[in-house]
């Protein structure tokens, strides 16, 4: 069955001033999946959050969230989504649980309903020893986990979550991971930017790749993988590279090295020279986004 | 429309702030009231024998009351506020739940009045024990003109907050605004010994309209309603031009 539609996006552009951050960009966000936007620093994807959230004004096209114009979001949609911004801003003047029982009162709750979700919540993200701990005791992991229960309080239909797991140890990726996919099993819908590809391609059903304002490829993990990147990919080293023509291989020069995205590895290995030192892996979602968006840093 | 619900849920989460704090506010509430009614009531009262009418002290403990409110008013949303928008980021967190800009502001402006009122209740107390108050029950109808005026500062406060860029534009807002309150406002001579045009610049200020309008309640003196409403008045509407200001320019720098 097709399932609605939370967000919808038509040619939706974003200038600040002369400068196009958002170059009209398409996408349907649908109902009770995990929905990825990916893309280095600055290619759109905090502004596009910002006009989903209705924080940013939308210059030209549509965005509409729960069937409803982003830019004039009534407070009943806005009461659907928990927000996890990339920074924290959680109140460092009280406590743990009273940040969760002051936003109760922001997502105007009963008071009942405030105790009962704060203590679900303080149990499902692991700080029920934290309770009355200030802020600023908090590990950088256990913020974090503040603040996806934070977003939750609402028991909102969708959670945006703009990197969510950066900067955090293992462990605590793990665990935020694992409550993840819990959420999704209630039939929440997550919006999720990250950096990490192993991240998007364990968690997200849809994925678009953004790159300078606009959309390189979208469509599940699985798919990117087989259209961009192949099955496998061998990493060989130069000189001793792979014997056929160029055209043979779909390859991409990275300097010492040349990879080789390929279907049939027993083929490929064939055409390797004797000598030849390369490294061999199942094609990932890394793969796809470096080809998509290119190898250049991004922060100059 | 902004909902009370949600303007009580900002008021609630300053209020739970300021438990944790009391102590030290009650203190400073009462000990600095207390300090300059000491230091003028005393001080300066011993070379003035009345100031239009009234013993010195008596006339010092309505301008106290009036500066007390202005000054506690105007430091939590300017100062205060800003520290909240720009430095812990609450006012982002808040924006993305279902409260509206409007009603973070008149949460902020709620509680900066409560506060601010609080503060003018520490004033009156010590000042009557001190015995600047000769009235009974006519004090207790200043409350409300307080809170009012209160509500007027805080407005003002969040105007510079929507200005302020760092925390340093504050002492403008200070030398500027909330210093000429204390010194041309009628809080320690009356103004009419100003030049006139010095008289003229201190009716714009909302302070000299708040300590004119409360000093007859506080005093025991003559009431004139009509102009005691002219007061008011003027503080309502310059509360609504300065809320308006400061939400047009809020709205430009939280929203893009």
């Amino acid at each position: 069955m097709e399932s609605t539609a939370v967000i919808t996006a038509t040619n939706l552009v974003k200038r600040y001033g002369k400068l196009e951050v958002v170059k009209g960009i398409d996408f349907s966000v649908p109902a009770g999946q995990c929905f990825g936007l990916l893309g280095p620093n600055g290619a759109g994807k905090s502004t596009t959050m910002r006009m989903i959230m209705g924080l940013s004004e939308v210059t030209s096209g549509e965005l509409k969230v729960f069937g409803e114009p982003a830019s004039r979001m009534r407070r009943e949609i806005k009461a659907k989504i928990g927000l996890v911004p990339q920074e924290s801003n959680l109140d460092p003047d009280i406590t743990v649980q009273e940040n969760l029982v002051a936003f109760g009162r922001y997502f105007a709750l009963s008071k009942s309903a405030i105790d009962q979700r704060t203590a679900e919540l303080l149990d499902f993200m692991q700080l029920n020893d934290k309770k009355f701990a200030p802020v600023n005791a908090l590990s950088g992991g256990m913020k974090r986990r503040l603040t996806i229960a934070r977003a939750l309080i609402g028991s909102p239909e969708m959670v945006i979550l703009d990197e969510p797991t950066t900067g955090l140890d293992p462990q605590a990726r793990v665990l935020i991971w694992k409550q993840l996919t819990e959420l999704k099993k209630e039939g929440r819908t997550l919006l999720l930017t990250t950096h990490y590809m192993d991240e998007a391609q364990r968690l997200c059903d849809q994925i678009v790749v953004i790159d300078n304002g606009t959309i390189l490829d979208q469509g599940t993990p699985k798919e990117l993988i087989a259209r961009h990147v192949k099955g496998f990919v061998f990493e060989v080293q130069k000189p001793n590279l792979a014997a056929s023509s160029e055209n043979r291989w779909d390859q991409e020069d990275i300097g010492d090295s040349v990879l080789y995205f390929v279907d049939d590895t027993a083929e490929f290995i064939a055409d390797l020279p004797e000598e030849a030192i390369y490294l061999h892996r199942p094609a990932n979602l890394e793969d796809v986004f470096l080809r998509l968006t290119g190898r250049k840093l991004r922060e100059n | 429309m902004p909902e009370s619900v949600y303007v009580l849920a900002v008021y609630d989460r300053q209020y739970r702030v300021f438990r944790k704090l009391l102590g030290s506010s009650l203190v400073s509430n009462v000990a600095n009231p207390i300090l300059f009614l000491f230091a003028f009531g005393f001080g300066m009262g011993s070379f003035i024998d009345t100031m239009s009418g009234m013993s010195y002290l008596t006339f010092v403990v309505a301008g106290m009351i009036g500066y007390s409110a202005a000054f506690a008013a105007s430091f939590e949303t300017s100062i205060g506020a800003f520290t909240r928008y720009f430095l812990q980021k609450n006012w982002d967190a808040i924006l993305s739940t279902p409260v509206t800009l409007a009603e973070l502001m008149m949460g902020e402006i709620l509680w900066a009045s409560v506060k601010a009122l609080f503060s003018a209740i520490c004033v009156l107390v010590v000042g009557w024990l001190w015995g600047g108050v000769p009235t009974s029950f006519e004090p207790l109808l200043t409350l409300p003109i307080v809170f009012l005026g209160s509500i007027c500062f805080a407005c003002a406060g969040l105007v510079a907050t929507a200005y302020a860029k760092g925390y340093e534009f504050f002492a403008y807002f200070f030398t500027f605004w909330v210093t000429p309150m204390f010194v041309f406002c009628g809080v320690f001579f009356d103004i009419g010994r100003f030049p006139e045009f010095v008289q003229y610049f201190a009716w714009f200020f909302p302070m000299t309209h708040l300590v004119a309008a409360i000093r007859p309640l506080t005093a025991g003196t003559e009431l004139d309603v009509a102009t005691i409403m002219l007061h008011i008045i003027y503080i309502v509407v310059f509360s609504a031009a300065a809320f308006w200001i400061a939400h047009r320019k809020l709205h430009q720098r939280l929203y893009d």
